[in-house]
């Protein structure tokens, strides 16, 4: 499965608590569309460190790496180069 | 009796006008740039009508234009009921009109903007707030910029200190919604009371990331601009290290959080990467901090003064407090009474306990409420004789201090919210599936509590915990939905058939 694709289903998942994959666009703000709040994105990071053997540093939580798959799928992309 | 807070947030803005009064994501606020604010939807609400006492509801995120609304309702004679912004439409709808607001403020962006303009009631007139988006389809409302483009008239009308100043809702059950009423005397003596531990003045500034609906942002709101004082708004906590890196940019002198505010900063953090030499103080409330927790910000912290503090929307926002110079002395304990107001531990006979005695903390001062709105057999229950029963349990030591002990009533503290167990089993109740439903706080590490909710289906085949999130997430903020569900065969009852919620919290122990 692709890194996109395990994103997208954890958050559909425990979040929007659906297999619909209509219901999220990977380009959609966590925030914005209320999705997410600030306890939902320390478990999508203990998600990401578990799943994807990465360490995410402190300085690294801005929404630019973790507001929207998207923005998550690059962030591990330039974490596992 | 004290002046009115609208009336003294005139006096600073004439005599502080180009100071900063509000910073948020869109621009700086001077105290003369807010008070125009004020004054455009304060002329715009009297000409719409209003009259001294009207209900003017609001779903406002915090920013300056948050206060500016705030300030306008009360210039123009009226009763702010500022509702919480994560809730649903049908929440806000159920508060809107249990309060007979004629107005509500909304922002433009607001998820739920268009059922809410769907949905109200047609004497309400709906008015949104900020610029449009584009995206926004046309609704029926009032725009915000009818009201901005107009020259602003404060109208001439006096408040008296013993009028009704505010609405504050706690719960949202459908049924009988808890409104606490609030004069304008109940907030002006708490910012008093806070201002004097605090020692707060036209010099100090605060990073706020509290929202101003619930009443600890509504006193950090009053008690800074009561002062001259400046708030920076930062809207959300998601990503910690921007927090801390603000604190140390803008030099505040000033941080509040609720317990979970401090693990979150403490757990992701550095704080010794920082330059937080100008933060005089920290305040915490809002649930009981693990006296480990606060071993921790003495360590990382030690110039800072640390506020331990408890409260209750019922006593505007503030109780007790902790004199930083006892914090090791008293490690564990909320403090001693705040100035002028009288606390008291009592048993159920209403006697005063001795010391190490647990018995429910009772409070008197010109910041206890009035009651909750439109009904008179809740406040009766909390209201008696000029107390206030706060359903919180504690004992004192010798010396008079306050350690909590529990509570009496089954409210869930996650976070920084007060959660009625009863709200969340009222949505779970509707599905067809489910036969009976508890919803209990479970301890967590991080929030305090967590919620749980206890399901008894109709059939023991259909038991799909996706389904029952899926519509609390519908009908629900994103806090209040269960992150526990367990589905059970049968509910722990007593003999007359009431449920046993100590013996579902006992299960998780």
């Amino acid at each position: 499965m692709s890194a996109e694709a395990q994103i997208r289903n954890y958050i559909l998942e425990n979040y929007l608590f659906t297999d619909d994959q209509s219901a999220l666009d990977s380009g959609d703000s966590f925030l914005d569309k209320g999705i997410l709040d600030s306890t939902g994105i320390l478990e999508v990071i203990y998600f990401l460190e578990d799943e994807f053997s990465i360490k995410v540093e402190d300085t690294e939580m801005v929404p630019e790496n973790l507001d929207s798959v998207n923005n998550i799928v690059a962030f591990i992309g330039r974490k596992s180069q | 009796m004290a002046l009115p807070l609208i009336d003294r947030f005139t006096t600073i803005a004439d005599n502080y006008p180009d100071k900063l009064a509000i910073a948020d994501a869109s621009g700086q606020y001077s105290y003369r740039q807010l008070q125009e604010k004020i004054a455009q939807v304060a002329g715009y609400l009297a000409a719409a009508g209003l009259k001294k006492g009207d209900r003017v509801a609001m779903v406002v995120t915090n920013s300056a234009n948050y206060a500016a609304v705030f300030y306008a309702i009360w210039a123009a004679g009226g009763v702010t009921v500022a509702l919480n912004t994560q809730a649903k439409a049908r929440d806000i709808l159920n508060w809107t009109n249990h309060s007979n607001a004629g107005w509500l403020f909304v922002d433009q962006g607001h998820g739920e903007f268009a059922e809410i303009a769907a949905k109200l009631d047609q004497d309400v007139e709906l008015i949104s707030v900020g610029a449009p988006k584009s995206e926004q389809p046309e609704m029926e409302h009032t725009p915000w910029n009818t009201i901005t483009q107009k020259q602003g008239a404060m109208p001439e009308l006096p408040i008296s200190p013993g009028d009704l100043a505010s609405i504050i809702y706690t719960s949202g059950t459908t049924g009988s919604p808890k409104g606490v009423t609030l004069s304008h005397a109940n907030l002006s003596a708490n910012v008093d009371s806070i201002q004097q531990y605090l020692q707060l003045s036209s010099e100090d500034s605060i990073l706020n990331v509290l929202p101003f609906y619930y009443s600890y942002g509504n006193s950090v709101l009053h008690t800074h601009l009561a002062v001259g004082g400046s708030l920076i708004l930062e809207n959300n906590l998601v990503y910690p290290h921007r927090v801390v890196e603000r604190i140390a940019n803008e030099a505040v002198s000033g941080f509040s959080g609720v317990p979970s505010t401090f693990a979150l900063l403490l757990g992701r953090v550095n704080l010794n990467d920082y330059d937080l030499s100008k933060l005089r103080y920290l305040t915490q409330a809002g649930g009981a901090m693990a006296p480990a927790l606060a071993d921790k910000l003495l360590a990382a912290l030690p110039e800072t003064q640390i506020f331990i503090m408890y409260g209750q929307t019922e006593a505007t926002a503030r109780l007790t407090y902790l004199p930083p110079e006892q914090i090791r002395e008293k490690r564990g304990s909320i403090g001693i009474a705040i100035p002028n107001t009288t606390i008291e531990v009592r048993d159920k006979q209403g006697n005063v306990a001795p010391p190490g005695v647990t018995g429910e903390i009772c409070a008197s001062g010109e910041n206890i409420m009035q009651g909750y709105w439109r009904d008179t057999q809740k406040s009766a229950q909390v209201l008696k004789d000029g107390w206030l029963y706060t359903g919180d349990l504690a004992h004192t030591d010798e010396d008079g201090y306050l350690y909590i002990d529990g509570r009496s009533s089954d409210m869930i503290k996650s976070g920084a919210n007060r959660i009625s167990p009863k709200e969340i089993e009222e949505v779970i109740q509707e599905l067809d599936s489910v036969l009976e439903v508890a919803v209990v706080g479970v301890p967590d590490e991080m929030l305090g509590e967590i919620i749980k909710a206890f399901i008894v289906p109709k059939d023991a085949q259909q038991t799909d915990k996706k389904v029952i999130q899926r519509h609390c997430k519908q009908n629900l903020a994103i806090y209040k939905i269960p992150k526990s569900i367990e589905f059970i065969s049968k509910l722990p009852k007593t003999a007359s058939g009431k449920i046993q919620k100590f013996q579902l919290q006992k299960k998780q122990a």
